[in-house]
């Protein structure tokens, strides 16, 4: 997978491509608009993460760009705008999703492999790892082809486990990632483990391993080892 | 009370006085004018009795005018001579009318004569009814005009002072409008509809940079913080960390978090504020806002084992779809936040009425001091203090108002709106 990420602030960006270089995804920064418009215009990439505030143009003028001449990329923007007008501009110019900064790395990787699944063909929609096996179409769960019944938030978080796995998930980013907004309406995250440990319990009574790890004082993590 | 008619009003008032005082005068020196000449005649009326009386021994009958009349009194001594004014009864007209009288002595073959001559002074009080006549009919006349005048200056003269008044009770800060009039040929109008240009294009220039600072220091916070929360996470992946290092970080994540979180909250509320999001012309309802937050909120209501009862209406205020989605949200959110395990909420949506009542631990200050900016009740350190204030506020932008009571463990919060 081939990343293009269009984003001023260096050390955001050094972050943001270590991060997906562990993902094995080819990630390029172009800091500049300039830049950006040049290498879209000269390779493909699967996605295109697009920061508004550039310093010689508007990140949605290269939004714009690419929708015309490549209408198959993803694109997520990043922003540190949260203002409605330009949310509302960016999904209508066809960008896939809307970010605000700050937020967790966890988050924009979900986020981008999501994007990445939608666009691209039927087969590989599929999520799979280890034993378990996800269609995000049709929202269904199998583990060694039986399926298991999860609530909502329970899928939700499998499917962000996944998305992050062989990585430390604080709980915050995973309380953000389920409830959004809401989720500093919890005063401790005990909650946050009550559905680690149903889904738990749900994946190993159907012969899973047990891939979710604690780590003491910071999250999870979803792993094979 | 307008300008109109308030000017009218002094007019009135200075035109009675003005009129009745120079009604009080005219009266004074016309009666005084027609005493002279009263008095005139009854001096001419006694020469010509004294010369009658010394003369001829006999008044012939139209020695005097009619409606004077002539009394002869034989007296012992003469006295001084004198004018009395007094009320006799008139026959003729069957009512008491005032004369002047002359009395003077006059000495006809030894014997001293009173001769008393009345003068009818019927002039005077003519002069009465004509002078109330002529005062009340210009009194009339002055105020039909004035009324007249008034309703012709506010249509005419007034016309382009209630034009700028109506463009400035129609200005909103938000559209980045500059007043603009055409010219005027009143100086005063033509001076006020420069000032209020001059100042709209004040305003929305000033209004445009704070939005802008406001925009631009919340990028440039949220980016620094962008950076460290992306340090941090990744710095967690490095496996080589100790345990007390990956707590020590997690605490560093955390609070920057809510930095974070603290940033957009704070920018919302002075976004609100400035007034930036602008209220439709149509009411929004609330029902599906309230029933979407429930369902989101849905496990965390079960969890604290939380009794949800609703009674609610399609109906809602007019304000943005955003406004209305942020205020359900803290309504209900603080509702869950300070409720207690097994508690209830209950709400109402009725037409003009939002309610929501929620059980929690009893407050000892005064609830309304809950809208302050970062004012807790206890140690809820995940929340911000700034969810009511939040409410608050769009309630006060969009003409709502948001009103907090107790009730022993009920804590109720009610936005009603016209």
């Amino acid at each position: 997978m081939k990343l293009l990420l269009i984003e001023d602030e260096k050390a955001l960006a050094t972050s943001i491509q270590n991060y997906f270089q562990r993902e094995n995804f080819i990630c390029e920064w172009a800091a500049d608009y300039r830049t950006a418009v040049e290498k879209i215009n000269i390779y493909r990439y699967d996605c295109v993460l697009v920061d508004l505030m550039l310093p010689d143009g508007d990140g949605l003028d290269a939004v714009r760009e690419l929708k015309r001449n490549f209408p198959d990329t993803g694109i997520i923007i990043i922003s540190a705008k949260n203002s409605l007008d330009d949310r509302i501009t960016g999904l209508n110019l066809g960008s896939d999703d809307y970010l605000t900064k700050p937020f967790h790395l966890s988050e924009l990787n979900a986020r981008v492999q999501a994007v990445i699944r939608r666009r691209s063909f039927q087969g590989s929609q599929q999520i799979r790892f280890g034993k378990i096996q996800i269609d995000p179409q049709e929202h269904l769960v199998l583990v060694d082809q039986q399926e298991i019944v999860l609530t909502r938030k329970e899928y939700d978080l499998l499917v962000y486990l996944i998305a992050n796995k062989n990585r430390v998930l604080t709980k915050e980013s995973i309380a953000e990632h389920l409830w959004g907004d809401d989720a500093d309406l919890m005063d401790n995250f005990d909650f946050i483990y009550t559905h680690i440990k149903n889904l738990r319990k749900k994946l190993m009574d159907k012969g899973c391993p047990d891939y979710l790890k604690s780590i003491y004082g910071v999250g999870y993590k979803f792993s094979e080892q | 009370m307008k300008l109109l008619e308030r000017i009218l009003k002094y007019q009135i008032i200075t035109s009675l006085c003005v009129l009745t005082l120079g009604a009080i005068l005219f009266y004074f020196s016309v009666n005084y004018l027609i005493n002279q000449e009263v008095n005139k005649e009854l001096m001419h009326s006694r020469a010509k009795v004294s010369w009658q009386l010394r003369h001829i021994d006999e008044l012939p009958v139209y020695i005097l005018q009619l409606g004077d009349s002539l009394q002869l009194d034989p007296v012992r001594y003469p006295s001084k001579m004198a004018l009395v004014e007094r009320k006799l009864f008139n026959a003729f007209e069957n009512e008491y009318q005032p004369y002047r009288q002359l009395i003077f002595y006059e000495r006809v073959e030894g014997i001293w004569y009173r001769v008393t001559i009345s003068k009818l002074l019927d002039q005077r009080q003519q002069l009465l009814e004509a002078v109330v006549m002529t005062v009340t009919f210009i009194v009339a006349l002055l105020l039909i005009s004035l009324l007249l005048l008034n309703s012709w200056l506010s249509r005419r003269l007034w016309q382009p002072f209630y034009k700028t008044l109506r463009s400035l009770d129609s200005y909103q800060v938000e559209k980045h409008e500059v007043l603009t009039f055409s010219k005027q040929p009143t100086v005063e109008f033509e001076q006020l509809n420069q000032s209020v240009t001059q100042f709209t294009d004040r305003l929305a220039a000033t209004y445009q940079n704070l939005k802008e600072f406001t925009e631009n220091a919340s990028h440039e916070i949220q980016t620094p913080l962008a950076v460290i929360l992306s340090k941090i996470e990744g710095l967690f992946q490095d496996e080589s960390l100790k345990e007390s290092q990956l707590v020590a970080l997690s605490e560093i994540s955390e609070a920057a978090n809510r930095l974070a979180k603290l940033n957009q909250a704070l920018l919302l509320l002075t976004k609100i504020e400035n007034r930036q999001f602008l209220a439709g012309t149509e009411p929004i309802s609330l029902v599906p806002i309230i029933n979407r937050k429930l369902r989101d909120l849905e496990d965390l209501i079960e969890q604290r084992e939380i009794t949800v009862q609703t009674a609610i209406e399609p109906t809602g205020p007019v304000m943005h779809p955003a406004l209305a989605e942020v205020l359900v949200n803290n309504l209900l959110t603080n509702a869950i936040r300070y409720n207690v395990n097994g508690g209830t909420i209950d709400i109402t949506l009725h037409a003009g009425k939002l309610v929501v009542r929620n059980t929690g631990v009893p407050i000892h200050i005064d609830p309304e001091l809950m809208f302050e900016r970062f004012r807790k009740e206890g140690t809820h350190s995940a929340s911000l203090g700034l969810g009511l204030a939040l409410a608050k506020t769009i309630c006060q932008v969009n003409g709502q108002t948001l009103t907090y009571e107790t009730d022993g463990p009920w804590h109720i919060l009610t936005v009603t709106w016209p």
